[in-house]
């Protein structure tokens, strides 16, 4: 099966006048259509640099990734990225109904079917009836529903997720932690989590990707084979659950003291 | 939240108009029968202002003056915004213009009568002229900042989204440098209508200024400070207009702000 997306031997150098600073050094990983996969990795690793390479919001410094076939040269319209900070990814200047239409006014539809995409992203993030209110009256958990709302009406075939849940409580996290499973079940999207949270890529992913320190590489591609029907209760007490977790931990661990795979 | 209801908004009325009316009262007891020329009783600055001022005659002084003053201060809300964005979008444009723009800024509008008159004549434009040269710094200044500090993740937002040209300005830049821009638009208003009637004070056949000097010149006091009042009461009243607008299009903005003070 041909990848839906691929990073090529990406390498990403910052340069001015006065220093460089090598942020990745050489990243190649591919997702199959319909995987979800986490990035995991201490902090400083150059994970947001990595999603905005993948997401054509930074161009690679060399390599390249190809989404179904095309290689990204700018931001594509088949993906969607939800940010870090829900508190500045969203217009305050708009109610919640104008924020997650306002990306379909650019792909031409017609109104009826733009109000329909609306409306039922908005019931999938269960945030339906509050198509009137301003972001700036929302919690923080309900902010980020609306820019994943956004995200998931824009039908894109591949969602980049930041860090989205780094700024919410606990309770809400794991609450959007089973948005994400249920909406990736439901839509069959592909889906690229970045965290730096151990138990969240876990839970989360069907494989996850440890990155190593700046510069980054990818360390090991672990597959998470823990049953598909996840619930936080059960899934986070298996004995399973808790192996990889422990693994992936030491990984990290070792990506903090400096190791690299031999050759990077 | 002690203050609800209707209570509030009048308790807070009363206290604005306090003063007002303490000072007016006691001008009003001062002048009382006061023989000095230049400084008549207040009565009769009020009777001289309900006869002149308030007379279809006034129209032919009041309207051109108006006029005036709006399509002075549009053209340079236009003007402003228009030069200001590019400049505040881009920081080679903006390390090349700043030190300029500021020069200009600094520079004394009236100054300028003068050298307009003897460019433009005595007529509209010159006094137009004059009230853009005034306004526009203000509105364009400000626009720059606002522009040169809109959210570095919300033009992420915009870019991965594809937003660009025309959706981009009207969705993203417009409404995030609007509290910035309406900043400067509240300076122009009292620079507008500061220039409004200086510029018909030098070369000019009517408006509000052309008469204030008139009644002046032939010492016709009362008049004078009627016309004085007359201004006054202009002044506020565009302010008020210009506020309920402001509270119209920036109302997310205050909502906003109270939001992340409660927090």
């Amino acid at each position: 099966m041909p990848a839906m997306l691929e990073v090529r031997r990406l390498r990403k150098v910052y340069e001015d006048a006065s220093r460089t600073v090598e942020a990745i050094r050489d990243i190649s990983f591919s997702l199959a259509q319909g995987e979800l996969v986490c990035i995991v990795g201490p902090s400083g690793a150059g994970k947001t640099t990595l999603l905005k390479c993948i997401a054509g919001l930074l161009a690679p410094s060399s390599g390249s990734v190809i989404l179904e076939g095309q290689t990204v040269a700018g931001p594509p319209p088949a993906m969607a990225v939800v940010f870090q900070e829900y508190s500045r990814s969203l217009f305050p200047w708009m109610t919640v109904h104008d924020n997650v239409a306002l990306p379909l006014k650019h792909k031409k539809m017609k109104v009826t079917r733009r109000e329909e995409l609306v409306r039922n992203a908005l019931s999938a993030v269960d945030l339906a009836g509050l198509d009137t209110a301003y972001p700036w009256q929302l919690s923080g958990g309900m902010q980020q529903r609306v820019a994943i709302a956004r995200a998931v009406a824009y039908e894109p075939h591949v969602l980049l997720m930041d860090e989205p849940f780094a700024a919410v409580d606990a309770q809400t996290r794991a609450d959007l932690e089973d948005l994400i499973r249920l909406l990736w079940h439901r839509l069959r999207m592909t889906v690229l989590f970045v965290t730096h949270d151990i138990d969240e890529s876990v839970y989360l992913g069907q494989r996850v990707l440890v990155m190593s320190h700046a510069p980054a590489v990818v360390m090991e591609d672990v597959s998470i084979d823990l049953p598909d029907d996840r619930t936080q209760l059960e899934t986070r007490s298996m004995v399973r659950f808790g192996e990889l977790r422990k693994h992936i931990y030491s990984q990290i661990q070792r990506a903090k003291q400096g190791w690299r795979p031999p050759g990077m | 939240m002690s203050d609800t209801g209707p209570i509030r908004p009048i308790r807070s009325l009363t206290i604005m108009l306090t003063l007002p009316a303490a000072l007016v009262t006691t001008w009003w007891f001062i002048s009382a029968g006061s023989q000095n020329f230049y400084f008549p009783p207040l009565q009769t600055i009020l009777q001289t202002f309900l006869k002149v001022w308030l007379s279809p005659e006034a129209l032919q002084n009041v309207i051109p003056s108006i006029n005036r003053f709006f399509v002075g201060y549009l053209a340079a809300a236009l003007l402003g915004l228009t030069v200001g964005i590019p400049i505040g979008a881009s920081r080679h444009v903006r390390n090349l213009l700043e030190p300029m723009l500021e020069f200009f800024r600094a520079i004394p509008p009236p100054v300028l009568i003068p050298m307009l008159i003897l460019f433009t004549g005595v007529g509209d434009e010159m006094k137009t002229l004059v009230i853009v040269f005034g306004c526009i710094w203000p509105v364009l200044l400000n626009t720059v900042a606002g522009v040169r500090a809109l959210d570095e993740v919300l033009a992420e937002v915009v870019l991965s989204y594809r937003l660009s040209g025309f959706a981009r300005l009207w969705y993203f830049v417009l409404p995030g440098a609007s509290p910035q821009i309406f900043t400067g638009l509240r300076q122009s208003l009292s620079i507008g209508i500061i220039l409004m009637v200086v510029s018909e004070m030098f070369a000019a056949s009517n408006g509000i200024g052309f008469a204030l000097v008139q009644y002046q010149r032939t010492f016709a006091i009362p008049e004078m400070w009627a016309g004085v009042i007359f201004l006054g009461i202009i002044g506020i009243m565009l302010s008020l207009i210009f506020r309920a607008f402001e509270a119209w299009i920036l109302g997310w903005y205050h909502g906003l702000r109270r939001s992340q003070r409660e927090n």
